[in-house]
């Protein structure tokens, strides 16, 4: 991962940006507000991870946008506009095409999305949101990031043992599975024996005790406020633009779509500048240091 | 790992009562409010609302540390062990190990680490739309398991049956609740074409994770259930 | 500030046949340094989780424990939690979460204590352990040594008055095991901190401590000053004067006293002996058999992009001989064996086995070469020793009489119904090697063999590897432990940026070198350029 700017910013303001984008993206279904979505987070993919990581991701969602779009048009036949008979008799309509081609975006977008939060919402962030709303399902999520990569290692250390201790495996999938199971089965064992250790050592620590506390990892600064505050203001104008039906989109049972307006204007560039928020953040920080840098 | 309190309503039928409950009300809420898109929103809150209680039973009793410890490592292996069988692609035992937890320690534990084992292997290989129908279904399935097979004293339950229910349970529950999902997620009217198609397109897939799945209940479940009452007994503890 | 004090106190396990700790009576004085040592299995962790209620191991108690005067029983646990402090034998066990900045704060955040607080602490102890360059960083990216760092001060940041430490040392190598030492002296001294450790690593803890308990078989046989109790051990004839610093050793064996702790000491004591200058007969170089295994130019990295860790290696191993390989962390020993046994594939350079070329990933099992991993717990299934003795068998179809030679030479008979997870670690090296030579090995690479056993386990450990080798098996062990590659090795090599840099008869190889090398020959090196081993050092200088 690239050196990013929004990931930077407190926790609970990223977070907030993300379930705003992702929300919004899923529950108002509009040619425009999907596109920018989409080309917000095609963006911002590229700013996190480069341009190779787009394609390689763009690839990956490819089959989803595929089956998503064909699904809708073949099995729902609502609509006015019949474009084509099926050999059923069954037609397929222009609305049923809009609208499966949209959701695919639709669809497309929201993966892309998840797939930036991933790389922005590490461990560190989830633990520090949800550690004090539920401690203990926090402490399993670190203790199980904790247990991933040492039962892994210790998989990989069991394996070669086994090398010189059982006949080699043959190839096929009955082989395959008897070398992974007897594998697994001397790794459970040392798995259960290893976390009963570690509840001792969680329990000489205090652990269990009453009043448990998190580590804020995180400050809120003046920055953040006014990032947060930015993001609500967006998504506030957005969100009054879709309810006034300033920005309005339907595919049943005719396509229709409400003309453009100021309202649309402003429904749609606040939008733009929610979704685009993260990437924006980045190019100024580049400003910001060139000019510094150039000083020097 | 239950409360021996049995006056309370088990959290599991509290959860399907809840969700009985919620259904229609929610339908009724998304047919109202959000016209195109009810579906999306109805599925995914009744998914929250579902999971709701369990999450809140199990935070509010504070489980202790050495509950939270192996919950947290039957969780990893759920995660991880999938490593082991690298040249079998697809072989996957997040289901298997969800159905062992409900077993040995009961219902609401088999649901956590089922939901747990989904959302830990999301966030480790990425995230998506369809992670809380995962958890949803890994989770239902380790509560099953725990509902019809769960003893207190430990006892260890026929394997045949274990394993039926197990295949079963993910070829069925499993990959019904997945694969439909986006379903859910993109279309506007949900007809039993489109989900026939969607489940079609998962079915070798399933059918894979189901035979997986057996074998690894038919082969692991005795051992690992052994280890752990053997664990109950020499620290004297989940009683 | 604490203190503390048993009194007769008596501990037996569920299961177990004798009570694992007899009428212990004990005080820990406010500020000292407790050292406590013996053999595995004679009760140390057992006692040492008494200093901590929550620890205290389930079964029939009797005697008491008091902590400043008031029995443990009645302090609070909370109270207990922040002022006793215990670090556990495996660092990787113990650590909880998956970050070191929640590690130094859990203990925090379980006491309940306020923001601002616990980032004031959290800091302090990151800057005073060095902690600040890793703090953002997975515990699974730090080594040995930096993981058991984050553990004492992940206990530290609670400020405890006392510090409990079992084996912390048992699975580091030589000099991060120092560090740590010296880190928990340093705590000791600077702060005043109260401080019990159980180590096998006496060479370097016994100058460190204040005083020293020694437990063998549940009794507590000896207390007092270092210095005192190597003398009174040696006189008894106790099996733990084995395992007393070199130094002591020689010390007590020609009649000095006060007994001499460090290698300068030691040293001193011989200069002031006056005592001539004689050299050992050599050893005539071992027989020459016919070449089992050869690795020839190896070149091996694990990533495309990323550094070789064998760079054109060469080694021989002969029939019946046992080669000991030295060297730093790091070095490359580890992928060493795993190249040799077919787990890792040079890219360049071949590997023969009795002369024939091996291919890619050959399997080990059919070529006859047994691998001991570091930790012998990767080897055991979820049943008992026994069973997992006969599984092993099962591979090459031992018979029952192999299965019985084996496990008696091992000396495991008795543990056929225990689970491998419940046995002392040497018990586990042991079950581990025997199943390992129930697969009719000819060839045993060994990775840290004697990481964590005591002396006498070391000693019946060595004599068995020779008893094996003499039966025609050849031994390759990567180790750091120097002392026991000079007692028992025939040839020993020290590897360094991946390739064997030095090679020579065992004798030969350890007194050419300053560092590498063993307490014995630094001691003596000036009189008895040759003498390696302490008996040799003592036989000589009685002679005058």
């Amino acid at each position: 991962m690239r050196r990013d700017a929004f990931s930077d910013i407190h926790p609970a303001v990223s977070f907030a940006l993300f379930a705003a984008v992702l929300v919004l993206t899923a529950f108002v279904l509009h040619p425009a507000v999907t596109g920018i979505s989409l080309v917000s987070a095609c963006i911002y993919t590229i700013v996190l991870k480069g341009r190779r990581a787009l394609l390689f991701d763009l690839l990956a969602v490819l089959p989803f946008i595929i089956v998503v779009a064909a699904l809708n048009p073949l099995f729902n036949h609502e609509g006015a506009t019949p474009l084509f008979y099926l050999w059923n008799g069954n037609a397929v309509t222009k609305e049923a095409v809009v609208y499966g081609l949209v959701s695919a975006c639709m669809f497309a977008a929201l993966i892309m999305w998840f797939y930036c939060m991933n790389a922005v919402m590490t461990s560190d962030k989830v633990i520090f949101l949800f550690g004090r709303v539920l401690p203990a399902l926090s402490l399993i999520f670190s203790m199980t990031l904790r247990f991933v990569p040492r039962l892994v290692s210790r998989i990989r250390e069991v394996s070669a043992a086994q090398k010189s201790t059982s006949p080699p495996m043959k190839k096929g999938v009955v082989s395959g599975v008897r070398h992974g199971i007897s594998v697994i089965s001397v790794t459970v064992g040392w798995a259960l024996e290893s976390s009963v250790v570690m509840s001792d050592s969680m329990r000489s620590r205090g652990y269990g005790g009453r009043g448990r506390t998190a580590y804020a990892l995180y400050r809120f600064t003046a920055r953040d406020a006014l990032l947060a505050a930015l993001a609500a203001a967006f998504t506030a104008a957005f969100v009054w633009a879709a309810a006034s039906k300033a920005v309005y989109f339907r595919s049943y049972p005719s396509v229709k779509c409400a003309p453009m307006s100021v309202g649309a204007v402003i429904g749609l560039a606040a939008f733009a500048g929610l979704c685009l928020m993260p990437a924006l953040l980045n190019a100024w920080e580049n400003v910001k240091w060139r000019i510094l840098s150039s000083k020097l | 790992m239950q409360n021996a309190d049995k006056k309370r309503l088990h959290p599991g039928v509290l959860a399907l009562i809840l969700a009985l409950l919620a259904v229609p009300a929610l339908i009724a809420l998304g047919v109202a409010v959000w016209d195109d898109r009810r579906f999306y929103i109805v599925s995914l809150l009744i998914i929250l609302v579902s999971m709701a209680p369990f999450v809140l039973r199990f935070e509010k009793r504070r489980p202790g540390a050495r509950e939270l410890t192996l919950l947290a490592a039957m969780t990893a292996i759920g995660v991880a062990a999938r490593a082991a069988f690298y040249m079998v692609p697809q072989f996957k035992p997040m289901v298997a190990i969800a159905v062992i937890t409900g077993v040995a320690f009961g219902a609401e534990s088999g649901f956590i680490v089922g939901a747990m084992i989904a959302f830990v292997s999301n966030f480790i290989f990425g995230q998506g739309p369809w992670t809380p129908w995962q958890m949803e279904a890994a989770g239902l399935m380790g509560l099953l398991a725990g509902l019809i097979f769960h003893r207190k004293d430990g006892s260890l339950p026929k394997l045949l049956p274990l394993c039926v229910f197990g295949g079963l349970g993910t070829l069925i529950l499993y990959g019904l609740i997945v694969d439909t999902s986006t379903v859910f997620t993109t279309q506007k009217e949900i007809t039993w074409q489109a989900l026939t198609a969607a489940y079609g397109t998962g079915l070798v897939m399933n059918l894979i994770h189901a035979a997986a799945t057996v074998v690894f209940l038919l082969l692991l479940a005795r051992p690992m259930l052994k280890k752990l009452n053997r664990l109950r007994v020499k620290y004297g503890m989940l009683q | 500030m604490a203190n503390f004090k048993f009194e007769a106190l008596t501990f037996t396990y569920p299961n177990g046949p004798a009570p694992a700790l007899e009428s212990v009576d004990l005080s820990v004085r406010d500020g000292e340094f407790l050292l406590v040592i013996g053999p595995s299995g004679g009760g140390k962790s057992t006692l040492l989780r008494h200093f901590k209620s929550v620890l205290a191991p389930h079964g029939e108690r009797s005697g008491s424990v008091l902590m400043d005067g008031v029995p443990l029983s009645d302090v609070p646990e909370r109270e207990q939690a922040a002022k006793i402090g215990f670090v556990f034998q495996h660092p990787d066990d113990q650590l909880v979460t998956d970050k070191v900045w929640h590690e130094l704060a859990f203990g925090l955040e379980s006491l309940g204590c306020g923001r601002e607080r616990m980032r004031v602490r959290v800091a302090e102890m990151a800057s005073y352990f060095g902690l600040e360059g890793v703090f953002h960083k997975d515990v699974a990216e730090l080594s040995g040594g930096q993981k058991q760092l984050v553990n004492l001060a992940s206990v530290m940041a609670m400020n405890p008055s006392v510090l409990v430490l079992d084996e912390p040392t048992s699975s580091l190598d030589p000099i991060a095991a120092f560090d740590f030492l010296t880190t928990v002296k340093k705590l000791n001294t600077e702060l005043g901190l109260t401080v019990v450790l159980s180590e096998h690593r006496l060479e370097e803890a016994m100058p460190f401590a204040d005083r020293v308990a020694v437990l063998e078989e549940g009794r507590l046989t000896a207390i007092g000053e270092p210095k005192a109790v190597a003398e009174e051990l040696h006189k008894r004839g106790s099996g733990m004067a084995l395992a007393m610093p070199s130094a002591a050793r020689i010390s007590c064996a020609i009649g000095c006293s006060p007994a001499a702790l460090t290698v300068n000491e030691g040293r001193r004591m011989l200069r002031s002996m006056g005592l001539a200058r004689k050299t050992l007969p050599e050893t005539p170089a071992p027989a020459k058999g016919e070449t089992v295994l050869r690795a020839k130019e190896l070149f091996f990295r694990y990533e495309k992009d990323s550094p070789d860790v064998l760079r054109g290696l060469d080694i021989e191993l002969r029939a019946g001989s046992v080669y000991g390989l030295v060297g730093g962390n790091g070095a490359g020993k580890s992928t060493l064996l795993k190249a040799l046994s077919g787990s890792a594939v040079p890219y360049r350079g071949r590997v023969e086995i009795s002369g024939r070329r091996m291919k890619g990933r050959f399997s080990a099992f059919e070529e006859r070469v047994g691998l001991l991993p570091q930790d012998p717990r990767t080897v055991f299934y979820p049943v008992s020793v026994g069973e997992n003795v006969k599984k092993a068998a099962a591979g090459r179809g031992a018979g029952e009489e192999e299965i019985e030679r084996i496990v008696s030479l091992m000396g495991i008979g008795s543990l056929s119904e225990r689970d491998p997870f419940d046995i002392s670690g040497g018990e586990q090296q042991r079950t581990a090697i025997a199943m390992i030579l129930l697969t009719k090995p000819r060839i045993l690479l060994m990775d840290e063999p004697t990481k964590g056993m005591d002396a006498g386990v070391k000693r019946a450990f060595g004599l068995k590897l020779r008893e094996l080798a003499s039966e025609g098996l050849s031994v390759m062990l990567v180790t750091h432990d120097t002392e026991f590659c000079a007692e028992y090795a025939d040839t020993a090599a020290l590897m360094f940026d991946g390739s064997i840099s030095a090679e020579n008869t065992a004798r030969e190889f350890f007194c050419g070198n300053t560092f590498y090398t063993t307490a014995a020959n630094r001691i003596a090196r000036d009189i008895y350029p040759n003498a390696i081993l302490t008996e040799e050092v003592t036989a000589l200088a009685k002679r005058g």
